[in-house]
């Protein structure tokens, strides 16, 4: 019950708790019945519940209670059995199996492939029927089929323990095979089935009920639930003591043990059962002067995410503009927040992001806003386009579904078809009527990104938002798919809002430029600042990218790797060959160095003069 | 493709014959069962001494097991499974009557399990608040827990007895059917909501489902277009093992509402030894799984046009 670091699984100790208090009660059996469960007073048949009867007695006079706490003692004795067989037979078969490998190797995995492609119960149910229902035979037929998972789980492990540089240095170390299987593989193989085993009770058990309720399993008299249950059949009208108690136990136990293998089952981190959202607070508005010129507006745009281990702040207080037609470029390593300043006004950030601050795309504001608005600016307004366009494809649809459904409402339905030809052919794609109909994974990288710009055009929106568009993609492609960007964002009059960490491509095609650093702005202005940066952070940007026509020599600048810190001050600080006292105390805001040139930098004149 | 269809086939083949024949040697190595009584049963209530005799020549029961195996199968592969102990009538006959009983049980529970189960993983996992997943969630696991025969009572106890909404057993109409299947669906449906679930909400954060909100496909279409058909593709394996374990439940339902099906007829042919039948269920319901349980992997590999065909573009 323990997680790696030692820390005991509080949850899991309470979804367990009704499965350990029933193998108490097992184990306790000759203490805890009041009274022998085998023991008949047909003078007292059929009581109701009572002082002297807690849950009633049956048909014969039997106390219920004692029954039902010898029928916990009779199911987890045969499941304990049962999956003591079937832990070491499975756990030893796909150990060897995978130890060996080979023709070994092979026939394990068809006996696994054999018991888990049948149906198990019901040859549970011709053997004991055959060989009769004693408490051995039910055993035998349980366990003929519950090996099998067990043994695919060792299998699993022991074949990625194989794999494994500690398994190369036992070989190595000359220790004798068997002393190698004994001491190293049958532990690794042992522990993910001793995990299954935690979750395999409640199956077990609830086999052997339902063999016993079909008269197949643990016979009459020793008590168990499923054969206590189709006792009580004559009597459901009357005697609801009779079958209520049996069939809770059977239930507690499965549900218990499946809520330990739902817990079990997934990542520690989303162990959670159910995600606490934060209440979305309506975000203050935040006085915005009307620009008619400006097409997006970001003031103060801070996008935190909710995690496990508390709240994260990914973007602290970003503010930027767009005009139409205008190119801007936002730059800055991977973590500055780049790609989540974009997507958070929009939400597209899925449910765990809270964006704060104002976003407006030409006076309406993004942020907070009602599904059906921020519906209306997605592919109607902004387009956006991904870093890698083969995961941004549907790859079960076809290129043209896709770029359809993007198209306004407004494109009568007869025009559609000609519609997506003429959008694919805009982006450049040879053929488009035959693109149209292809699957993503029969294109290539660029074709698909050029295809995913046209899933982007298509709603004819005013801003592109372009996230990284040729990461992903051959160097070869990626200035064609840069200037396409450009181009068609000048010819249409769009915004372009464009990520990127290629600084050559952005000095050449973009209007204004934004350096994003820890989740904030440090420098913003025209791209001609690229030549003389005042920031040390774009300074060491610049200097690390090797450019052609540098002279000869020139060594390219990196920038020293330290954890960026969000606490007071700057958060280049650390890094900062120029860094000084004054840099940690107190917010570094943004100041104009020029008209439209601003830098979050204290330290502008030193930075000047030293690099 | 064919490939695949090919593989599928010999391999379900072969686990039919190792299942049979293990079968086979369990049911000759009981006491009990010698050549003439054997002889004697599979010619039928008032059969000559002639008939016997020749019945036991030709299932050759004084040669070995494997050879008598080799009889029962030849003679198998041809639709003669033998003669029930208990009635007397062929295997064949008594399986062909009842099948069409536990099919309609079975595809009426299939329905219900898939709807339900797809309906309520799908809602678990769009919801955004959490409150709604959460319930679904917990809801699905005790569904999942809920023994099938304790289950039969419970509503048999308040539809049948309390309100009298329903009759407590039989196959006689339509208000007869519902518990059958639900009892019989719930399980299933449980499962199968929380792989749909795990499956549909890893799918619902890839970036091709980013991308399709961002191109402003409305919700619904997301889910069914773009993630739906991804989950679906993860779950279908395990759908498939769920709608084959209605086989299993669907013995015990038989059993408790007195369903005259292949289920409940192999419990009773189980009690009462009764060879031949044991035998031909053994062989049916192992096709039946096998057939459920792997046509799902052909049917997935047609479906996805990623398998279908894989041109490579330019």
């Amino acid at each position: 019950m323990r997680s790696r670091a030692g820390k005991i699984d509080a949850t899991l100790v309470w979804l367990s708790l009704p499965l350990l208090l029933v193998v108490l009660a097992a184990v306790l059996a000759p203490w805890l019945a009041p009274a022998s469960p085998t023991a008949t007073d047909l003078s007292a048949s059929l009581r109701a519940p009572s002082a002297e009867h807690w849950l009633g007695t049956d048909q014969l006079g039997r106390d219920q209670l004692s029954r039902l706490v010898w029928a916990a003692h009779t199911s987890m004795t045969i499941t304990a059995v049962v999956l003591a067989i079937a832990f070491t037979v499975g756990v030893l078969l796909g150990a060897l199996g995978a130890y060996l490998g080979g023709v070994a190797d092979r026939a394990v995995t068809w006996l696994i492939e054999l018991a888990l492609s049948l149906p198990s119960m019901l040859l549970a149910l011709a053997v004991l029927g055959i060989r009769g229902n004693t408490t051995g035979n039910l055993i035998l037929a349980l366990s003929l089929f519950a090996w099998a998972p067990y043994a695919r789980v060792a299998r699993g492990a022991v074949l990625g323990y194989r794999a494994s540089d500690a398994s190369a240095a036992l070989v190595g170390l000359g220790l004798h095979p068997a002393r190698i299987v004994v001491r190293h593989v049958v532990p690794v193989a042992a522990r993910p089935a001793l995990v299954f085993a935690s979750t395999d009770i409640g199956a077990v058990v609830m086999a052997t009920a339902g063999l016993s309720f079909l008269g197949l399993g643990v016979a009459p008299p020793t008590p168990e639930w499923g054969q206590m249950l189709v006792e009580s059949r004559p009597y459901l009208a009357t005697a609801w003591w009779l079958f209520l108690p049996p069939g809770l136990a059977v239930t507690l136990v499965a549900f218990s043990s499946n809520l330990v293998s739902e817990h079990l089952g997934i990542p520690p981190e989303l162990r959670r059962w159910w995600v606490r959202t934060p209440r979305r607070r309506r975000p203050a508005p935040v006085s915005v002067d009307r620009d008619d010129d400006v097409l997006l507006r970001a003031r103060d745009l801070t996008v935190r995410f909710a995690t496990p281990a508390g709240t994260t702040t990914a973007v602290d207080g970003v503010g930027y503009d767009v005009r139409p037609g205008e190119i801007v470029a936002v730059v800055g390593e991977s973590g500055s927040g780049k790609t989540t300043s974009l997507l958070g006004p929009l939400g597209l950030l899925g449910r765990a992001a809270q964006v704060e601050g104002s976003v407006t795309l030409d006076g309406t504001q993004l942020v907070g806003a009602d599904r059906r608005t921020s519906r209306s600016v997605r592919g109607r307004q902004v387009g956006v386009v991904f870093q890698d366009p083969s995961a941004a494809l549907n790859p079960l649809r076809t290129i043209g579904s896709m770029v359809i459904e993007a198209l306004p409402r407004a494109v009568p339905r007869t025009h559609r078809r000609a519609r997506v030809v003429e959008l694919l052919r805009d982006v450049g794609l040879p053929d488009p009527e035959q693109v149209a109909g292809r699957y993503p994974h029969e294109l290539s990288g660029g074709m698909r990104q050029r295809a995913l710009i046209a899933t982007a055009l298509a709603g004819e929106p005013r801003l592109l938002v372009a996230d990284e568009p040729t990461t992903a993609l051959d160097v070869t492609v990626q200035a064609e798919i840069l200037t396409l960007l450009s181009d068609l964002a000048r010819r249409d009059g769009l915004g372009l809002l464009l990520v990127s960490h290629d600084l050559a491509v952005v000095a050449e095609i973009a209007d204004r430029v934004l350096v994003m650093y820890g989740g904030r702005v440090v420098e913003t202005g025209p791209v001609s600042l690229l030549d003389d940066p005042r920031h040390p952070y774009t300074r060491g940007l610049r200097d690390a990218v090797p450019m052609l026509g540098r002279a000869v020599g020139t060594r390219f600048v990196t920038i020293a790797d330290d954890e960026p810190v969000t606490a007071d001050g700057c958060a280049f600080a650390p890094r900062c060959p120029a860094r000084d006292s004054v840099c940690l105390r107190g917010n570094v805001p943004l100041r104009d160095v020029r008209p439209t040139h601003l830098v979050a930098c204290v330290r502008t004149e030193a930075v000047v003069a030293s690099c | 493709m064919g490939k695949v269809v090919a593989r599928h086939l010999v391999s379900a083949v072969a686990v039919l014959l190792v299942v049979t024949f293990a079968t086979f040697l369990l049911l000759r190595s009981t006491p009990g069962n010698t050549a003439t009584s054997i002889a004697v049963r599979q010619a039928g209530p008032g059969a000559s001494q002639e008939q016997v005799d020749r019945l036991h020549a030709e299932l050759r029961l004084d040669s070995s097991l494997p050879v008598q195996y080799g009889v029962w199968l030849g003679r198998a592969v041809q639709g003669d499974l033998g003669r029930s102990d208990r009635s007397g009538r062929t295997v064949t006959d008594e399986i062909a009557a009842k099948a069409p009983r536990t099919l309609f049980l079975g595809l009426g529970a299939a329905v219900i399990a898939l709807v339900v189960g797809f309906g309520a993983g799908v809602l678990s996992a769009v919801d955004r608040r959490g409150g709604l997943a959460a319930a679904l969630r917990v809801g699905a696991l005790a569904a999942v827990s809920i023994p099938t025969f304790w289950m039969s009572f419970l509503l048999i106890v308040l539809l049948s007895e309390q309100l009298r909404w329903l009759p407590t057993s039989g196959d006689r109409g339509f208000a007869s059917w519902i518990m059958p299947w639900v009892v019989l669906a719930l399980p299933a449906a449980g499962a199968i909501s929380r792989v749909v679930s795990v499956s549909l909400t890893e799918t619902m954060s890839r970036q091709h489902v980013t991308a399709a909100r961002a191109r402003g496909a409305p919700g619904w279409s997301v889910v069914l277009r773009d993630g739906l058909p991804h989950a679906a593709g993860a779950t279908l394996n395990v759908t498939a093992m769920h709608v084959g374990m209605l086989l299993t439940g669907s013995v015990i339902v038989e059993t408790v509402f007195a369903w005259p099906g292949l289920g409940a007829w192999f419990v009773d042919s189980v009690k009462f030894r009764d060879n031949g039948a044991v035998l031909g269920g053994v062989l049916v319901f192992a096709l039946a799984f096998i057939l459920i349980t792997r046509g799902i992997d052909v049917v997935q590999k047609i479906t996805d046009p990623r398998l279908r065909k894989a041109e490579v573009g330019a």
